[in-house]
This record gives structure tokens, sequence and C-alpha cells, in this order.
């Protein structure tokens, strides 16, 4: 059996399950405020308003997503409201009630300038009691702020990118990515240059196979 | 003088093209992996980075006191880096946005001092070679930035990936010299090992660890093969002392070199035996010298507690802090719990999984970043599944091997010494740090100073197969390797980029 079939029916199915993967659509994530859903961090007895500074939100956010307990019943209503230090809207979204409570996502409106947002509100519908899910943090100014009363804690929130996606069409997004919070000579195009690497080695691990450990000829 | 200064240029000379082709490829795929793991998020890669800049800016070892661990320009960094929320949390992707990506370098560019207190940390009693060759690249940057600075650190650690996976390919050549195929083999499917690739893409002691115990296997081997002259006995010497001085893990390699050369020393021909015991001398000599010069620094200049207070005194105590002692009945229940199905009279249940399958085998197959991320459930079924088939593939590869393998058996002594005195270290860390913490200490790569053996295990895999069929199972393998080391970097970038 020849090395070189073997090889080449190994690449064959290789790329196969390459294309099958990059070809699969979900949702895709926008960013999040660096907080996680590890716990109930904000209980809301009859309704009303969560509000906290450094929503992080991201350009690209089309939804937000953020854990809400209700003790069984449907979600109520929910309004999320990012502003920024003037008190103007920067992005706004709403959300009918009849959710499932876990994971919510609220549709937000696509915002200008993100990065002017500096606080975001949860209104909460229905005078219901629901909890929300965040961490619990030592007092601090970014604490969230429940119907105007400060609270240790702050509720999370993950931003979502509009519909559903496969890895091909989020390639430009992942390489613009890929250069941010690293070595200054890392920028777009680092994640194409890394790929023709790739291809590169792959391609004198070829020749090394074929030729069967002799030595290849200069 | 400059004759014998030449001859580790002639030695290096002599290695094949394919195996200086095989090291560029492991350079390069862990050059890869070094620029898509964000910065830190290789296990342990903040204190790592904190010794090796404290060395760098001040010239000494960390003093190791009850103060911050990492300079205000570290600290800074993984503030920017919203390092704190992203390990753990495998939804939290880190920095994405250019707001962000501001931000971060915004506060860097206020200039927060690179220079820290070098508080203690889990890292700061290892022996500082590593630390001095990170501070190279460290120092050589243009820029001082700090991530630019980790990511030259990152690619010295790539550079010695590059070559474990060099040694690798020799060893095996040692081995198997008749099989030229069977040396790419080995050596490619070590390359392109994800969580090796992955951990050595880190400023990360382990990588300098990786290097040495792969440089001791083929410096025995060759020793072995072509007699321990004082030049063979010197190569023995020096990959154990960088060994030693690269990463305390290493001593548990000492009684299996010892034995090792213990036996070469007695199998050598009558005549030769005068010849291998000088050379055994030599490579005594070479390794005690700076190993004695480490711990005379320790004591009188760095006053790190004595000469063994760089941490060879705390890997060879029973005691603990708070008075509490763990015994050798516990060490060694544990130690089999670690590898093997607990027995029915032993006194102490330690883990309620099975350590070799899921913390090695699965951890082997991926567990990545600060252990936050890994491949479906279902791809580690498949791997064990497949793994089984191999192992059986490997037995048949002995035999069929018989003869190659007969002919180096004292080493097959030595090395399963120096393997199990690796196990037991492992299980002799692990229960103090279960008890002093009350969390698991072992992860995959704490075996992956036996990467030699494992690319040998690769090549025993395919022996298992008729003649002229070896050479194509081997390639099939290692496009295996490079797919499995492909879907950890689309992981990876779906981890932390997706």
């Amino acid at each position: 059996m020849r090395v070189g079939e073997v090889v080449a029916g190994a690449l064959a199915l290789v790329a196969l399950g390459l294309a099958i993967t990059l070809s699969h659509r979900a949702p895709r994530d926008a960013g999040s405020n660096h907080v996680a859903p590890a716990m109930f961090a904000a209980t809301l007895a009859r309704g009303g308003e969560v509000c906290q500074l450094n929503p992080y939100l991201p350009p690209e956010a089309a939804s937000a997503q953020i854990v809400i307990g209700t003790y069984g019943p449907p979600v109520p209503a929910l309004g999320l409201r990012f502003t920024d230090p003037a008190g103007i809207v920067v992005s706004a979204g709403h959300l009918a009630a009849g959710a499932r409570q876990g994971p919510v996502s609220i549709p937000i409106g696509q915002a200008k300038d993100p990065a002017s947002a500096t606080r975001v509100c949860l209104e909460i519908g229905d005078r219901a009691k629901v909890a929300i899910g965040g961490e619990g943090i030592p007092p601090d100014p970014s604490d969230e702020v429940v119907n105007g009363k400060p609270q240790a804690g702050r509720i999370s929130i993950f931003y979502y990118r509009a519909g559903e996606e496969s890895w091909w069409s989020l390639f430009g997004v992942i390489d613009r990515r890929f250069g941010l919070g690293k070595a200054g000579f890392f920028g777009d195009g680092t994640l194409p240059a890394c790929i023709l690497l790739l291809l590169g080695t792959w391609a004198v691990v070829i020749r090394l196979l074929v030729a069967g450990g002799r030595e290849p000829r200069k | 003088m400059i004759a014998r200064m030449r001859r580790p240029l002639a030695s290096l000379r002599r290695v094949p093209r394919t195996g200086w082709l095989v090291f560029l490829v492991a350079f390069v795929n862990v050059a890869i992996w070094t620029a898509v793991i964000p910065p830190f998020q290789v296990p342990d890669e903040t204190a790592h980075f904190a010794y090796a800049q404290y060395l760098a800016e001040t010239g000494k070892p960390p003093p190791q006191g009850p103060v911050e661990q990492f300079s205000p320009e570290e600290y800074t960094a993984l503030g920017g880096l919203h390092f704190f929320d992203v390990i753990g949390h495998p939804q939290d992707r880190g920095v994405i946005t250019p707001a962000q990506d501001q931000s971060l370098r915004a506060a860097l560019a206020a200039g927060p001092s690179p220079v820290g207190p070098g508080g203690a940390s889990s890292i700061t009693n290892q022996p500082p070679l590593y630390y001095a060759l990170a501070a190279i690249p460290y120092w050589a940057s243009p820029s001082h930035n700090i991530l630019d600075r980790l990511e030259l650190m990152r690619l010295l650690s790539a550079l010695l990936a590059g070559l474990s996976v060099l040694a690798v390919f020799l060893f095996v050549r040692e081995l198997f010299p008749e099989s030229p195929w069977a040396w790419t083999t080995g050596a490619l499917v070590v390359a392109f090992q994800p969580q090796f690739a992955f951990t050595s893409a880190g400023v990360q002691g382990d990588s300098l660890l990786f290097f040495a115990s792969a440089a001791t296997f083929l410096a025995l081997i060759r020793a072995y093969r072509h007699g321990l002259t004082r030049r063979r006995g010197a190569w023995v010497g020096l990959a154990t002392a960088v060994g030693l001085l690269g990463k305390l893990t290493f001593v548990a390699f000492v009684p299996g070199i010892l034995v090792t050369i213990g036996l070469i020393v007695w199998r050598s021909k009558r005549g030769g035996r005068r010849r291998a015991a000088a050379g055994a001398g030599v490579a005594a000599a070479v390794a005690a010298v700076p190993v004695a010069a480490y711990g005379l620094l320790n004591a009188t200049v760095w006053h790190r507690g004595g000469p063994t207070g760089g941490g060879f005194a705390g890997a060879a105590t029973a005691a603990l802090p708070g008075h509490k002692v763990i015994s050798l009945h516990e060490s060694l229940d544990y130690t089999w719990e670690l590898y093997l199905p607990k027995l029915p009279f032993f006194n102490h249940a330690y883990f309620p999984y099975y350590p070799l399958r899921q913390t090695f085998f699965d951890g082997a197959i991926g567990r990545f970043g600060w252990l936050d991320y890994g491949f479906p459930a279902r791809v580690y079924s498949l791997a064990e599944d497949a793994f089984v088939v191999l192992a059986v593939l490997a037995v048949i590869g002995v035999w069929r091997s018989r003869r190659e393998l007969m002919a180096v058996w004292p080493l097959a002594i030595g090395f399963g010494v120096m393997a199990l005195g690796l196990m037991a270290a492992i299980g002799f860390a692990g229960i103090r740090y279960l008890t002093l913490t009350g969390y698991a200490f072992e992860q995959a790569r704490y075996l992956f100073p036996l990467l030699a053996l494992y690319g040998v295990f690769v090549v025993l895999v395919c022996r298992a197969a008729p003649r002229r069929w070896a050479p194509a199972l081997g390639g099939a393998l290692v496009v295996l390797a490079m797919a499995h080391g492909l879907f950890a970097e689309l992981l990876t970038v779906s981890r932390y980029y997706g």
C-alpha cells in the first residue's frame, strides 16, 4: 500500500470533517460585560428596575442574554436600556412577557456609538418576583442598583450577533478579534497568516511522509 | 582546543535534514499556537511570566515573601485583558472589541512598573534556568510593551518544543535505525500532540522540562548504543543538569538515570568498562557542578533559605505547614489510585473518578486554557476506544520488534525506573497539594517528560502491520495527529474569538 494514497485519503476525510464543522450555523457571541451568571445576584420582589455601570456594549450586539429566574411562572415583560453619561439612550430593547425562565434573549437596537454606553438598566414589568443571574462581589462603585438602592453584586449580560452564522461567514469578524489584546505586531491579517503557515507545515509533513523518512531531494 | 569546540557543531551537522525539517514543523506549529492563545491563557503562565520578569528586571530569582506575586505592569495587563473574568468561564471571551483593546493599551501606556516585589507563588520555588533563558527575549524585545515581550518569550518556548521533537526524532532513530519512516512518524505525532503544543506555546517552565527529558532519553540511548565515552557522558550530564535547573519535577528522573548509567557500565565489554566508568564520572560531574553552584547561590547570594531552599528541600519533605504529616502509606495509596483501580483493602479512597482515564488520558486528548474548555464528551469516548485498539496493536508491535527491543533491554529497565519515578513524584506532590488545598493537583502534561516513549509507542503501533504497510499506517496516524491538533486550534479560536 502506498503511503501517498493513504495520506491523501486521510487528508480528504479531514477536509470533509473541517467543512462540516465550519459550516455549522449557530448564534455567535458579540461579547459580554465580563460577569458570569454564577448565582442569582439580584432579586426584585415586585418588579422594578436594576441598573449598573460598565455594560461593555459591543458594536455587533443584536441581542442581550440575561439569566432570569421567576420561581415558575413565565418571564414578565422586560425592557433593557443603555445610556451614556448624560443619560441619553444609546440602545434599547424589549421582550414581551411569556418567555420561559432561564437564559432569556432580549433583542436590542443597533447602537451608533456603543462605546459611549456607560450604564445599563433592566426593567421588569408586571410587578413580578424575579431573580437575576450574576456574581456577588464586594461593595464597589460599579455595583448594581436595585430600585434605587445599591447592592453588592453585578448582573451578567452576554451579547449575541444577529441570526445564526457559520464559521465561514464569521471569518472576517474572527480575524479582527484575533489581533486584539495581544502583541502590537499582531493585527488584521494575523489569522490568515497563521492559516498559511499551517498549510505550509502540512505541506512539509506530507512531503516527509511520502518520502517515507528518506532524505528529501535538495 | 578549537577542534574540541567544533565537535558539538559536527554532531549537529550529523543530524539528518529530515530531522531539521521535523524540528521546523514542530517549531512553526507551536509558534502558530502562541498566536492563537490569548496572553496568559496557558495554565500558570501568569506566575511563570512573573518569575521571568522579576529575574530579567533584577538579575535574581524572586525572594518569595508574603507579598504581591506580580508586577504592577502585569496586574494592569491582567485587568485590561479581563483575565480573572475569562479563566474558568468558557463563555467569556476576553478582549474582542476595539474599545476593550484601546482601554488595555491606554492602561499599559500609563507606565505601570515592571518590577514587582517577587512574592511567593506556586512557581517561585523552581530553579531559575528557564526564567534566565526567558529573560533573553524579554530584553531583546525592541518594544518594552508587556504583550510584545510575552509573545517573544512564548517563541522561546516554541523553540524548545521544536528541540524536544528533534530529540524524539533522534531517539527513535537510535532505537529503529533501519526504519527511517519510523523516525518521522514518532516525532511528528509528538509535534502535533495538541496538549503538548498548547502547553509549549505559553511562557511555561514545562517546555524546558520536556526538552531536557527528551534530550536525556536521547543521550542515554546514544551512550548505550555507541559506548559511554567521556563526551557522551558529558551530554548525559548536561541534559540532566538542564533538567534539574529547569524544573524540580526532573529530580524524579535521577534514580532512573543512575540505574541506566549503572547498567550501561555493567554491560560494557570488559576492556571498555573502565572507559564507561570514566564517562559515568564525567556525567556525574557535569550534572553536579551546576546544581551545586545553584545551591551555593541560593544560600549565599539570593538568600532563598539555604542551598536547597529553591525548592529541592520542599520536594523531599513529608511535613506540611500546620504540622500535618503525610505517611508513606497514604502516599503509596494515593499514587496507586492515580494510575490503577483502588484495591479492596485500601484505607483511603482519594478519587471519586478514575484519574488514569479522566485526568491523564482525557487530559492528553485535550483540556485547554486554565482547564476550562475541551472537546465534546463523545470525542473522549471515541478516543478511548481508539486507544484500546492502538494499545493492542502496540503489543503486537512489541512482539514484531522484539529483535530491536531485546538489543536495548537494559534501557527498558532504566527508562522504566525513570517513568516510575515520575509517576511517583506526581503522586508525592499530588497528595500534599490535595491535603493543603482540597483541590486535585494532577494534569496530563505532568507525564509529558515521557514524550519520547510516546513516540516509540506510536512506532510500535505501526510495526504491528506487515512490514510494507507500516509506513502507510504511520502516515495515517500522523495525519490523525495533525487533524487532532487542527481541531484543537479551532476549538481554541471558537473559545476566545468566536
